[in-house]
């Protein structure tokens, strides 16, 4: 089994996509939702982070995305550190909710983001086309995201994280609530944007899909990874048929240790 | 979807970070396109509610007033009626421009991005200060056409106009920062902000109240903002001009602080 935190970057220049030591987030009412974690994604890699509710995922990714003040620790992208504009630009970030601009139509919503971004004009345009084009959305194009259905506001939240081209790309449950048949247009359009170079974080509670798509998958659980392998790594050490076997187990144990450790 | 074809090429993680068009005009174009869509109820709305005031105070009760200090009671309200209609626009674009961001969080669209925090402040605080702009030269159109008032002080009315736009388009971005409902924002409006620029001398100059409420009026800042306004347009006021400037600077710079401390350290923007 592989270290819990690490493993060697698949592009071999040794810079991980993503690298935290002792991240510690503890909110303004007291309640740490991480404490002391320590990560590291290679370049190139495509990562899966599965854990329940409320096991710090969201707050992770937040702290990555420079949507969260950590309490401490370091977070770096790509050497980068995490609030630097060059680890920011290379950040793709689609989040769990819904978020989508009701002001802007759905044209503007991916032109407006890329320009934040520092984009021009006439490449983020060119751009939203190429998006829309994939995600069918040129037929919605002036239409506003409260107007969209919600399998197209997925859509759309989808093509936003990928408008300025990023290189980490966060996925933070990013088929919730979409039917089958678009899921896997989704799954397959992220396993091709893999292939292309890009690195992936994922979270998701499918976990068929995470044990069908990630290289590595790491189980988080109390803002603590308390297990880290690749998807067959896990099965042997578990000694499951599948990824759910491996995450009951695992979670069954760590409830188990921290009984122990209340005691 | 057409997943076979994945486009856009991936960016060198070592290169620096350079724009071909600078955040901070994106940011500032999409906050005036927002409320630029909605301009009947964000420009014609408020240039129609303040020209009501001056039509039925000034020109149709006006001749009825006497003149305040030698000037028309048509002309002495509108300087007051400006200044409340711009710091109004101002501070209510804001405010919900941000609220509405926090609330459906697209603004972590925003503080994602490669914007540094004092380019998000300034781009969240532009669409306030040009649709106060705008509003105000509506209403300053309109204004003369109707009650033939001019500009004695326009340095002083150009530098006053500026402060108030800095100083409530700031106060907008924080309370869309600090609300948790839009009750909050509605409470501002009408509980502290109409009645303050109501009891700021719009329609009466405080010379003529009792001593007491004279000196309560001096506690109000709105009333320094209607002075100011006051004497750019007609050339005096209840103050000196200096003090009523010093006044607006002394509040579009402590606004400007409170702001540039929120974004600088993610005080409520971020958890």
């Amino acid at each position: 089994m592989r270290d819990a935190t690490t493993s060697p970057s698949r592009a071999g220049h040794g810079t991980p996509a993503l690298s935290v030591r002792g991240f510690t987030k503890t909110y303004a009412g007291g309640f740490t939702a991480v404490q002391g974690l320590d990560l590291e994604v290679p370049d190139g890699a495509f990562f899966g982070l599965l854990g329940p509710n409320g096991a710090g995922k969201t707050t992770l990714i937040g702290a990555i995305s420079n949507l969260v003040r950590p309490t401490a620790g370091e977070i770096e992208v790509f050497g980068h550190r995490h609030d630097a504009r060059e680890a920011r630009r290379l950040v793709g970030l689609a989040e769990q909710d819904i978020n989508l601009d009701r002001f802007l139509n759905v044209d503007e919503v991916l032109i407006y983001h890329a320009g934040f971004f520092g984009m021009g004009r006439a490449h983020a345009r060119r751009r939203a086309k190429e998006l829309m084009d994939v995600f069918d959305l040129s037929a919605k194009a002036k239409v506003r995201p409260t107007a969209l259905s919600g399998g197209m506001r997925r859509r759309l939240l989808f093509a936003r994280a990928l408008m300025h081209e990023p290189r980490l790309l966060i996925l933070d449950e990013p088929t919730a609530g979409v039917d089958v048949e678009l899921r896997s247009e989704l799954w397959e359009y992220t396993r091709r944007l893999h292939e292309a170079g890009t690195t992936i974080l994922l979270t998701t509670h499918y976990l068929e899909e995470a044990e069908a798509l990630c290289e590595e998958i790491a189980l988080i659980r109390g803002g603590r990874i308390i297990a880290r392998d690749s998807a067959e790594g896990l099965r042997a050490q578990y000694g499951a048929a599948d990824i759910a076997g491996v995450y009951l187990q695992a979670m069954a144990r760590a409830a188990e240790d921290e009984r122990r450790v209340a005691a | 979807m057409s997943v076979s074809s994945v486009t856009g090429a991936l960016p060198d993680p070592n290169a620096p970070f350079t724009e071909e068009r600078r955040g901070l005009i994106w940011l500032c174009e999409r906050e005036v396109v927002r409320f630029l869509k909605l301009w009947v109820q964000t420009l014609i709305a408020p240039v129609m509610s303040s020209l009501l005031f001056i039509v039925v105070f000034g020109v149709a009760l006006g001749d009825r007033i006497a003149d305040v200090d030698g000037v028309p009671y048509k002309q002495f309200i509108v300087p007051g009626l400006v200044v409340q209609a711009i710091l109004t626009a101002a501070y209510s674009n804001n405010s919900s421009t941000v609220f509405q961001a926090r609330s459906d969080r697209f603004i972590n669209d925003v503080l994602s991005s490669p914007l540094r925090w004092w380019e998000v402040n300034i781009g969240l605080a532009i669409g306030g200060v040009v649709r106060g702009l705008m509003t105000g030269i509506l209403l300053l159109i309109l204004a003369v056409a109707m009650t033939g008032i001019g500009v004695e002080r326009p340095f002083v009315l150009l530098i006053a106009t500026a402060l108030v736009l800095v100083a409530f388009a700031q106060l907008g971005v924080i309370a869309g920062i600090y609300a948790k409902s839009w009750d909050f924002m509605a409470f501002v409006t009408s509980l502290v902000i109409l009645p303050l620029s109501f009891l700021g001398g719009i329609f009466y100059s405080v010379d003529r109240l009792p001593a007491a409420w004279e000196l309560v009026s001096h506690f109000n800042p709105i009333f320094y903002l209607v002075q100011a306004f006051r004497i750019g347009f007609v050339g005096q006021g209840d103050v000196s001009v200096w003090l009523a400037l010093a006044v607006l600077v002394a509040l579009a710079a402590g606004l400007s602080a409170w702001c540039a401390w929120l974004f600088k350290t993610g005080h409520r923007l971020k958890p």
